[in-house]
């Protein structure tokens, strides 16, 4: 059927630009819908473009790629898309992922403001992205890029046209992020003399030398759409006022579908990416760096919005320190670290955005004991949090192992650092689940009846749950039928991992957090003080402290600077406006003045002074006659 | 052809003399009506006559027409008078200045207008008479005329404040012309002659190459004599008080054409004829600089209209200097060319003067503020007037200023060139802060009631700001014509 319609469609390259345009025209008729069912018609809406978009990407996938080239390509700069490898799997997964967050957007707008334009900009997002995933040229693909960063901008402007400062510091920093990408597209396609992919995965460029500048520059630009530190800060602002299904869509899972996608076909297409060499080095101490300060941040949030938040900055590390190895297993481990990301985070978002909305508050200080009032979506919560904690048999914990094999391959330091992190991660997602679902119910007065979640929350939740567990119990459905073939690697190890001591160490990592979060349940007294005990430990108290202060953010540095900048060219300008509005004109009246009195009307000062004038002249005729002055 | 062009100079002194002998032998009761009326008769005539003879001489390919007043045996001797397309330009310049005057006083001037015309005539024939002479005595014959014609019309009207500034510009008169006999009688004892045919600086060295000391002085002297005639600073003295205390009419000819006949003109000979001595020019240059960063500093600071405009020409005539000092034929068009535009956006000013005078009986702009909605034609010659004196594109002002830049640049004096280009900015300032405190700003309510001029005054300024604008648009046609003729 895929194949028929393909046919029906001719040109490759059209069912490629319909990805494109589609979501475009299913975002304008979701904003259009006007009037008392305008819920229903935008949850038709998503149903039917979602569905649509991911037959269209499914074809692409099952069809075995597609290649073409724009007619509008202008000469030397051909606008090609073209779908193979790891872009051909992307497309079908975030289509999916689509699908659902789209439907659960819709459902959450249903009797709130700013629905339309926020599924509008959603959409708009999902052709970006899948224009960036099938994107040949390098071109091309910073085009949409770009796009994303405008709808990523509008999205968290909507609602908060007063309180923009989470849009400015997300365009601000995703804008550096997309500026250094650029210099490494520029550096890239001078190198290679060509900004084809394609052409250039044929001969993949040196990675040291020449090339480490546009290599680091396009992986920098790959970190900062994923999220990763130092472009991560933005996040936790933003999620303290977007709307959950924003936290859902992009922090989850679109916008790290395509940081990492970039990230995997720098290092398998772009460059040859040896392991062990600096370039890897650098990448995995990125994503070591952004694991472990990210889950350390997560650990001490009281509110489950920022917590999350801080959760998918870390997740991010762990793929980064996967796919900087270098090593099969690790990008293998890393891609599909993401795809588990991608299910679990977005799960728990949108079980956190359940609860958000039955109960009106996402700080932990005010929930507990929501397992009896919302028994599915704690369900859900449950299986995405073993996933995201990596507990054996759970899709995350898969992924996880993969990349503490490759990890544990290329440095100790680093299988260390990923450990803790896992320790942590562990620990503080028992905080939540001891919180959220298990204390004592502490809600606010008037909501004390909480019910189950609507229908078109739940189902996505169920559906991410459902996936979370269907990759974790078949992983070699995901490993050896999805990744290992885009990634031109068949040879996965899939199944239970062969090392058993890293499932042991990693097994007891599990056990020590558990005992840890007993301990500091019995000492914080209560399921939300677990960490308490770390959080003000001696020494890390501190650190915290400046981490909460804003003190440690690169943003704010860069902000500080900005304005010492800025302060100092207003200094400057003073100046220099002092001397154009008061120095010189002040000067110039003055002479007039001083002159004025001069010639003050006395006619023997005015023949002394003329003659005075007649000895000037005669003295540069003397001066003349003595030869002193010559032309 | 030929028989026009050689009667055509006689017109500058005939006209002249004849509307002199008119306006005395008709009865001063039935000419008092007409005496300014045949005033700017006269100007008219010699705006016609100059242009015309400009543009033959110029088609005839002669370079002078000289001629005689007096019939003779002796044709070459007898033919002491000359003109030349730099004398005719200056006569054009003259009639155009004396016409723009003529308009003005139609309505200015109430009382003794037979001698306001007389004085004129006298004016106008001692300008005339200097730019046709053809040795430096004849010249400084008609200098002390057009001299002795200007005071008496500062101090005609017997106020206390133009008898000060009659007065003032008499005393510096005479040191002038201390200064320029003893140097006519230095040179006349070296040379035996003053004819511009027999002097030049060849004929001031001797046979040794030597140059005399006395032949310096007598530079000098000239120069310096030159100078307070032209205003050039620090000789300007008198000339504020003066301009200020004459009647409006009075001053447009006295700031828009004596000073530049009477002074700059006495420059453009000597440096036409000395012009090899370095010393010459380079005091003409130093007065030029003196003189435009004095005349600018001062109008800066000044709070009377007229007074304003007075040291404004003390500053445009350090750039006639400027122009004249480079001693090349384009530096003597762009000074010539200023002496024009400023001759034209000077009158504008003045007739500006004149009107506010008029329908407001004060010049002190300290008191004025926000008149562009009641005066709207003087504002807007006002403009005109302020764009080219600050040399804007396209006004008149910008291409002359211009020319005399580039002269300067190519005669080596790079940093003099720097200076009138910066010095410029002053004249800016200065009639930016007319312009704001008469024309623009909250209006004083004293003068809500104050109406537009009318009538002549009106006519001239619509007619100046239209030369102000339309010479500086017809200027490549101009330049394209000096070319075609070789002045440059």
């Amino acid at each position: 059927m895929f194949k028929t319609i393909c046919a029906l469609l001719g040109d490759p390259v059209n069912p490629m630009i319909s990805m494109c345009a589609l979501p475009v025209a299913g975002g304008v008729l979701a904003c259009l819908s006007r009037g008392r069912s305008r819920g229903a018609l935008r949850m038709a809406v998503a149903l039917l473009f979602g569905a649509a978009n991911l037959v269209f990407a499914l074809s692409l996938y099952l069809g075995g790629g597609a290649s073409g080239a724009l007619a509008l390509g202008v000469q030397g700069l051909e606008l090609r898309l073209a779908v193979s490898g790891i872009a051909a799997l992307m497309l079908p997964f975030a289509g999916l992922l689509f699908l659902i967050v789209a439907v659960y957007a819709a459902s959450w707008f249903h009797k709130r403001e700013g629905g339309g334009a926020y599924m509008l900009l959603l959409f708009i997002s999902l052709g970006m992205l899948n224009g960036a995933l099938m994107a040949d040229n390098l071109g091309v693909l910073l085009f949409f890029w770009e796009g994303l960063l405008c709808t990523l901008f509008g999205l968290l402007l909507i609602g908060r046209r007063e309180n923009s400062k989470a849009a400015v510091k997300a365009l601000a920093l995703s804008g550096t992020a997309d500026l250094i990408l650029m210099l490494g597209i520029l550096a890239t396609a001078r190198l290679a003399g060509s900004a084809s992919m394609s052409e250039i995965a044929a001969r993949p460029l040196s990675a040291d030398g020449p090339g480490a500048l546009g290599c680091a520059c396009m992986l920098l630009g790959a970190m900062g759409k994923a999220g990763a530190m130092p472009f991560h800060s933005w996040i936790p602002e933003a999620a303290s006022d977007a709307p959950a299904p924003f936290l859902a869509a992009f922090p989850g899972s679109l916008e790290k579908i395509a940081g990492i996608y970039l990230a995997t076909r720098i290092v398998t297409d772009l460059y040859e990416f040896a392991p062990g060499s600096p370039m890897s080095l650098f990448v995995m101490v990125a994503g070591a760096v952004t694991l472990f300060f990210g889950v350390a941040m997560a650990l001490i949030q009281k509110d489950m919005r920022r917590l999350l938040s801080y959760h998918a900055i870390s997740q991010v590390g762990y793929m980064l320190l996967g796919i900087g190895t270098g090593l099969p297993v690790g990008i293998a481990g890393g891609v599909f670290h993401m795809m588990n990301n991608a299910l679990y985070k977005t799960g728990l978002f949108v079980a956190a955005g359940a609860i958000e909305d039955q109960t009106g508050t996402t700080d932990l200080h005010k929930l507990g004991g929501l397992r009896r009032a919302m028994p599915v979506t704690a369900a859900c919560f449950f299986v995405c949090a073993l996933s995201i904690a990596g507990v054996p048999g759970t899709n995350g914990f898969f992924s996880k192992e993969l990349i503490f094999d490759a990890a544990l391959e290329s440095g100790t330091i680093f299988y260390v650092a990923a450990l803790a992190g896992a320790f942590m991660t562990a620990a503080s997602f028992l905080k939540l689940g001891g919180a959220a679902f298990f204390s004592e119910a502490r809600l606010p007065q008037g909501r004390r009846n909480i019910r189950e979640a609507r229908l078109g929350i739940l189902i996505p939740a169920v559906l991410l749950a459902a996936l979370c567990v269907l990759f974790g119990a078949y992983n070699a459905l995901p490993l050896q039928t999805l990744i290992g073939p885009a990634l031109g690697d068949a040879h996965i190890h899939a199944g239970w991992p062969e090392n058993g001591t890293l499932v042991l160490l990693s097994s007891a990592v599990l056990l020590l957090a558990l005992a840890d979060h007993v301990y500091g349940r019995k000492k914080g007294g209560g399921a939300l003080a677990a960490a308490d005990h770390i959080h003000y430990a001696p020494g890390i108290k501190q650190a915290y402290a400046l981490a909460e202060r804003g003190l440690l953010d690169p943003y704010n540095w860069l902000m500080a600077a900005a304005n010492g900048f800025s302060a100092a060219c207003a200094w400057i300008e003073g100046g220099v406006t002092w001397f154009y509005d008061k120095a010189v004109p002040g000067l110039v009246t003055g002479t007039g003045q001083t002159l004025r009195r001069f010639w003050n009307g006395s006619v023997s000062r005015y023949l002394i002074i003329a003659v005075a004038g007649v000895a000037c002249i005669c003295l540069i005729f003397l001066l003349a006659a003595l030869g002193e002055v010559a032309p | 052809m030929s028989s026009i062009l050689n009667g055509i100079p006689y017109v500058f002194v005939a006209a002249p003399l004849f509307a002199f002998i008119l306006n005395n032998a008709v009865p001063r009761e039935r000419m008092r009506s007409h005496a300014v009326a045949l005033s700017g008769g006269v100007a008219a005539l010699q705006l016609a006559a100059a242009i015309l003879g400009f543009a033959l001489l110029a088609a005839s390919g002669r370079g002078e027409v000289r001629f005689g007043l007096f019939w003779s045996v002796d044709a070459a001797g007898a033919a002491y008078l000359r003109v030349n397309l730099v004398s005719l330009f200056l006569l054009l310049c003259v009639g155009f200045v004396a016409l723009a005057s003529a308009l003005t006083a139609a309505k200015t001037i109430d009382d003794h207008r037979c001698s306001f015309a007389n004085l004129f005539m006298a004016l106008l024939l001692g300008m005339n008479g200097m730019l046709l002479a053809t040795d430096l005595f004849t010249l400084y014959v008609f200098l002390e005329i057009t001299g002795t014609a200007s005071f008496v019309l500062i101090a005609m009207y017997k106020s206390s404040k133009g008898l000060e500034g009659a007065f003032k510009y008499l005393t510096m008169s005479a040191l002038a012309t201390i200064m320029m006999l003893t140097g006519l009688a230095l040179l006349f004892m070296h040379t035996g002659s003053l004819a511009f045919a027999d002097l030049g600086a060849a004929a001031l060295s001797g046979a040794s190459g030597e140059m005399d000391i006395l032949c310096y002085g007598a530079l000098a002297l000239l120069i310096s004599g030159f100078a307070i005639k032209a205003g050039a600073a620090p000789f300007h003295s008198w000339l504020p008080d003066a301009h200020q205390s004459a009647d409006t009419a009075v001053s447009i000819l006295l700031s828009g054409i004596v000073i530049k006949i009477a002074g700059a003109y006495g420059f453009i000979v000597l440096v036409e004829l000395f012009g090899d001595l370095y010393a010459v020019r380079l005091s003409v240059a130093a007065l030029g600089v003196a003189t435009i960063a004095f005349g600018a500093l001062l109008a800066l600071v000044q709070t009377h209209f007229k007074r304003i405009a007075a040291y404004s020409s003390v500053s445009q005539v350090g750039y006639i200097l400027f122009g004249i000092a480079a001693g090349s034929p384009l530096g003597l068009v762009g000074a010539l060319l200023h002496v024009f535009s400023h001759a034209a956006f000077k009158s504008t000013l003045f007739s500006g003067a004149a009107a506010l005078h008029e329908q407001l009986g004060t010049l002190d702009i300290e008191q004025m503020g926000g008149l562009q909605k009641n005066m709207p034609v003087t504002g807007f010659a006002s403009v005109t007037s302020f764009l080219s004196a600050a040399g804007v594109p396209p006004f008149a002002g910008f291409w002359s200023k211009l020319l005399i830049l580039i002269s300067l640049w190519q005669a080596g004096w790079i940093g003099l060139s720097a200076a009138a280009l910066g010095l410029s900015i002053l004249t800016g300032a200065y009639f930016l802060r007319l312009q704001k405190k008469v024309f623009f700003g909250p209006r004083n309510p004293r003068w809500d009631d104050v109406k537009e001029i009318g009538g002549t005054i009106r006519a001239s300024q619509i007619v100046l700001s239209a030369v102000n604008l339309g010479a500086g648009l017809c200027f490549p046609l101009v330049l394209l014509y000096l070319q075609s003729i070789g002045l440059i």
